[in-house]
This record gives C-alpha cells, structure tokens and sequence, in this order.
C-alpha cells in the first residue's frame, strides 16, 4: 500500500523477500502495487505492506486516507487480514501523531498506540526478540526515528529491545503485534536478514487463507550468516 | 591582513606538512584549527579569486574535474579541493596551501567542490561567481535527512551567494526550484526531449510530487530516475528549456559517449571521455559552468573529449584484464552503474565492497532500492560477484534475492587476498565500492598495479 510515497529506504526489500521466499517453495503469488488515490477492496488480499516515508508527501497521504481508507484498513485489521507496517506505516496505524511543538495528526486508530515527536533522533542498527505469538526469533534491523511511539494498555509489543530504542527508547518494547498486524520500527528490509521472521508473517498469512499450512525450510545460509554478523556486533 | 589570519596561515600550512610527513591524509584537521583561529580567513582568501563552485548529490567530483580540465588546457592558474575536503574545513586547508604566509592567494581561480549540507557555512565566505548544482537525489538519510531538507540547505547556501550565477539542472524537478524566490541569474543545462529513448517511470522515484503544490508530476520523458521532462498539472511548475541543451546522444559506449550539444543556437558534436548517461549530465553542467565562467564552451568541449576523473569514478586500472572503479553511494547513481554494466560486451567479474562507515552513511537499506535486478540481464557474461566490505553479508543477501545464485557469489573480507586474486585473472573487473571502501580498495590496488594517490 502506498508504494508511491512510503517507500523510504529499502522499503520495497521487504516485498521482493516475501515474493522470494514464496517462489522458491513453488506458491504462486501477485503483488499489487495501491498508490495514493487507487480504489481496491482490501478483503481481496492475503497481506498488505505499508512502508515508511518522507515527512514531505505525508500531506497528500493523510489526504488520501481520511477519504474512507482509514475506516476500511482499520475493518480490515479487525478482521484478522495480516499487516506488515513499518516506521511511518506502523505509527499510521495509531490513534495519532503530535509532532514536539504540539500539532496533532490524527493517523487511522486501528491499534491503540500514539506517537509523539522527540528532538532526539533515534538511529542506528538496534536488535529485539520478539514474543512468542509472533515466532520468538531475534530479530536485527536498522531504526531511523524521532517519534516515541507508546502503547495502549494491554497492547502487545511486537518484541523486546536487546539493543537501541525500539518504540521510544524508555520502556524496552518495539513494535506491536495486534491481532495479525505486525508493526516495528525496523525500516528499510527486515525481512531479508530476518527469514524466521518473514516465514512467520507468510505462514500467518497462509494459514488464514487455507487454514492450515507448512512452509518448506530453505537454504538460508547467506540470509543468516547476515543476521549473525550484525546480531554479534550489538 | 591580519596578526591573527598570519598565524592561522602558519599554523595550518605546518599542521599540514606535519600529517604528509606522517603519511596521514587528512585534509580536514589543519583547516579547523586555521578557522578556529582566525574565523573568517576562508572569507579573506576567497575574496582574491574566482570561484565556481559545484554541489548537489551525485556527480560532484566528475563535474568539478571536468572543470579543471578545461581551466588546466586553457593555462589557468587555478586551485581545486579534492572530494575528501569538500567541507569548511578541507577547502580553507586548500586556499592555505594555495597562498603565501601573508595570506596572498597565489592563483587566479578556484575549481571549489562543496558537500550539499556544508554549502551553507561555505557559499557566503566563498562569494562564488558560478555555482553549479548537478542534481538531487534521496543520500543518506542518517546524514543528511531528506532529500527536501538537503535541498532547503541549498537554497538557504545560495541566499549567502546572491551574485553567483547559477548553472542548474533542468531536468530536476527539486534542482530547479532552486530558481524561484531567489535573485541570482540562472542557466539552465540538460537532455532534451527525443536525445535518448524515453525510459519507464522508475518503481522508487526521489521526486514524484510537486515541489510547489504536492501534486503528482506527469513526465513528457524520463532519462533516469526522476530527471526529465517534468510538469505539474495542477500549477504549472515545470521544466525549463536549457541554454547548455543535449539534444542527440549519438553513441554510448563502454568507455564514452557522443552526444550533440546546442547552445545559443548552435550544434555541436562533444565527445565524452566516461561511459554512462550520468556523466552526460555532469558533462552538460560542465560545459555550462565552463561558459559561464568566461572561457567559451570550446575550451570545455575540447576538455571533455581528453577527460579522466580518476578517484574511483570510472577509473581504470591495469588489473586483470583491465579494472573500472565505479564509486556508489545511493540507488540512483548505483542504478546507473548496474546499467552501465549492461554495456560490457565479454566475461567479467564484478567485485562490491559495501562500507556503512559515517562517510558511506550508517544505514544500508538503499541497496534495496537499487535495481541490481539488472544483474540478472548479464548472465551469461557476469561469471562471478565477489562481495567485500564491512558489510559484505548483507550484499550477498541482496544480490541473491536479485536472482544471482548464491554459489556464484564469494565473500572476500581482505583486500589484500582480493586483489592478489583478481592479479591472476584475466578476464576484466567492475568494481562498485561505496566511499570509505573505495578509499581503502583504491589504495591496496595501486599498491598492486600503480595509480595516482588521492593527494598529490
């Protein structure tokens, strides 16, 4: 969703990981490309991803979704259609954005969390390892924010920070994990580096469109051997 | 001329001959200490001569050497900084090193490349008479934040230079808005409409609405990345005409391009020493910056024809079967690489160093924006990649999900071992560092097989 504007570093990794991933185990897929103003049914998908992105189109995006799509994504998500969403698309899915001088943008409210612009710049590869509703496995990224993000009570994160800020550098979570929504700081490609993550969300995905499914392991020698490198730097 | 400008002189000059004798490049160190001393010594020595200046996010280095070229065929007297001292710092320890004791600059023109995030501290000291600025592109958002904040620095750097005369890529939506609320005049170079075949609008485009009113940009033509014919529907911005125009590119070659050139009306056929249409571009911004700067659009034609830039940019080198460097830094100018490996006609072996030092910029992610999908088009004649830098995993991850089967790629962490292996090959070698990486690769390779060091 919103290739057009949310796909801030290495985004779209993300989605050519997936489609990857899928193919070499023989499972046909399509991704369809929503940009802003496009018209789709979200029940007709099996998974969406929404990146991050640049302060500058968020105008236009805000725009776009208080046209309707916020109402439809936040049914969507109520319905159980898996979401990955990421730095931008992860706050989106929040009650609100209020920057440090006090301006408040209201976001889609699909999960209860908020958001809240810090002079800090959170930044830098960090590490967590996420709970196990969502496959427990160690996960490394690079986080690049100045917003704080908080949870709801009773709201799950998506993991534990082992290393850097994660949601707001205070209370060590990072993400969220909302039903079958994913959210994470990790910017640019996480799944890459990250495949038992990937797998995760791509059996959670399939299990709710055939109810029951297995994904065949892989050789995924060059995908850890990336993983331990930077998970033994942090 | 000041006791203290006089001291600064002479403290810059020995803290500069100090880190040569210890074999440290550093450039940087010895002007800091000159303008903590005497801050405004930049402003004094720039003020004796003429200056153009070059920004924007790729293509800097090439432009700015181009330029010399031309300043060096035509016998001027002139001094340049190099791509590693394009801050405050590093171009002060360049106009030092260019002026006697008592701070007289002892050239008649400078050739000054300036970092887009430092153009503020530097344009107003520098009073330049021509800037030019190649294009803007999404850099390194740890350092530089977004590309429209780069671009806000710019233009704030240019209300320092009211004078200048700038010369701007008209094929850049951001680039061009440089020319509204400011004062300076303006020339415009650029590829024109039906020069090159009209390319797909890019999947990750750095500028896909309008600068002025965030509507989407429709596109009359795309000659790479966001560059081309780009107008707004909704209120009118769009692009501008160029004065230093690229109206036919004849030819492009693994080694060079032909392109025809009009300006003021006339046509001419300009040979350019470097292969790939980027360097079409910094080779108009030249051409523009050379004219503008008063010595005829000759005098840079024939420089470009007899052009090489050294420092990794599409450097050669005697290895293997011959070596090409080709520094990357962000996905348009890696995009333009991939395309340029396109032209290889024979067996070659690619070589990626990937660095996420400060300088390269600590996040990674761009190289998932970059199409090294086009890998995939050279099978068949991309016999092998070997990977290398700090981050030489995440690259093998990326090459493979771009379709290369892992068991073509090597990891080889050590230059030293890479370059003794790439000595007993013989087929030839591209290779793509990112900046630090390419420091480091340049020198283990000179080491091997000779070459020009950074600082001469």
């Amino acid at each position: 969703m919103y290739p057009d504007v949310l796909n801030l570093y290495g985004d779209r990794g993300n989605v050519m990981c997936m489609q990857k991933r899928l193919e070499w185990r023989g499972i046909e897929n399509t991704v369809t490309r929503l940009p802003i103003g496009s018209k789709a049914n979200l029940a007709d998908f099996d998974l969406v991803f929404i990146g991050g992105g640049q302060d500058f189109e968020q105008q236009v995006l805000l725009e776009d979704l208080h046209r309707g799509k916020d109402r439809e994504i936040l049914s969507a998500v109520e319905d159980g259609l898996p979401f990955l969403t990421i730095c931008g698309g992860y706050q989106m899915m929040g009650n609100y954005y209020e920057t440090y001088d006090g301006v408040r943008c209201d976001f889609i409210g699909a999960v209860d969390l908020y958001t809240i612009g810090s002079k800090q710049r959170m930044i830098g590869n960090y590490k967590y390892q996420c709970g196990p509703e969502s496959g427990g496995s160690i996960v490394v990224g690079f986080e690049n924010h100045s917003g704080q993000t908080f949870l709801g009570e009773g709201v799950q994160p998506l993991g534990k920070v082992l290393a850097g800020f994660g949601n707001n550098g205070q209370d060590g979570t990072e993400g969220v994990r909302y039903h079958n929504l994913f959210g994470t700081y990790s910017h640019g490609p996480l799944l890459p580096k990250n495949p038992a993550l990937c797998d995760h969300i791509l059996l959670t995905a399939l299990r709710r469109k055939y109810g029951t499914a297995e994904l065949a392991p892989l050789d995924d020698a060059a995908e850890l051997a990336a993983h331990d490198e930077m998970a033994a730097k942090l | 001329m000041t006791i203290r400008a006089f001291f600064a002189i002479l403290l810059c000059k020995l803290l500069r001959f100090a880190s040569r004798v210890l074999h440290r490049g550093g450039t940087a160190m010895p002007g800091r200490f000159a303008l903590k001393l005497c801050p405004d010594l930049l402003d004094l020595l720039a003020c004796q001569v003429k200056t153009v200046t070059i920004t924007g996010t790729n293509g800097k280095t090439t432009s700015a050497r181009m330029i010399e070229e031309a300043f060096a065929e035509q016998g001027l007297s002139y001094l340049a900084n190099r791509s590693g001292a394009n801050l405050i710092d590093g171009i002060t320890t360049e106009f030092v090193m260019n002026s006697t004791l008592f701070g007289k600059v002892k050239k008649d023109y400078a050739v000054i490349e300036c970092d887009e995030a430092a153009a503020r501290k530097v344009f107003p000291r520098l009073k330049p008479r021509v800037v030019v600025v190649t294009n803007l592109f999404r850099d390194q958002l740890d350092r530089y934040g977004e590309v429209t904040h780069t671009l806000e620095n710019i233009r704030e750097a240019l209300k320092g230079a009211p004078e200048a005369l700038l010369c701007l890529n008209a094929d850049c939506s951001l680039t061009a808005s440089l020319a509204d609320d400011l004062p300076n005049k303006v020339r415009w170079f650029g590829i024109e409409k039906g020069a090159a075949p009209s390319r797909e609008k890019p999947e990750i485009s750095d500028a896909t609405h309008c600068i002025r009113c965030k509507t989407e940009y429709e596109y009359d033509y795309i000659s790479y990345g966001h560059l081309g014919g780009f107008r707004c529907p909704k209120c009118g911005y769009r692009r501008h005409k160029a004065d230093y125009a690229v109206v036919d590119i004849v030819e492009q070659r693994p080694d060079g391009s032909d392109i025809v050139m009009e300006v003021g009306g006339e046509k001419q056929l300009v040979t350019v020493n470097l292969p790939a249409m980027y360097n079409i571009y910094n080779a108009a911004g030249a051409v523009a910056a050379v004219s503008e700067m008063g010595l005829g659009v000759k005098a840079a034609v024939d420089a470009l024809a007899k052009f090489h830039c050294g420092f990794g940019r599409m450097e050669t080198f005697d290895l293997a079967g011959g070596t090409r460097m080709m520094l990357v830094k962000n996905p348009a100018g890696c995009n333009q690489v991939i395309e340029y490996l396109q032209t290889m006609k024979e067996k070659f072996v690619l070589v990626i160093c990937l660095n996420d030092r400060a300088a390269d910029g600590r996040d990674i992610s761009w190289i998932w924006d970059a199409d090294f999908e086009g890998l995939r088009a050279l099978a068949g004649r991309l016999d092998q990649v070997i990977v290398s830098g700090d981050r030489a995993e995440d690259m093998r991850v990326r090459i493979k999900y771009a379709g290369v089967d892992d068991s073509f790629i090597r990891v080889e962490r050590d230059y030293e071992t890479l370059v003794r292996s790439l000595e007993q090959e013989t087929r030839p070698v591209c290779m793509m560092p990112t900046y630090t990486a390419m420091l480091e690769l340049r020198q283990t390779v000179i080491r091997h097989c000779g070459g020009e060091e950074f600082w001469n």
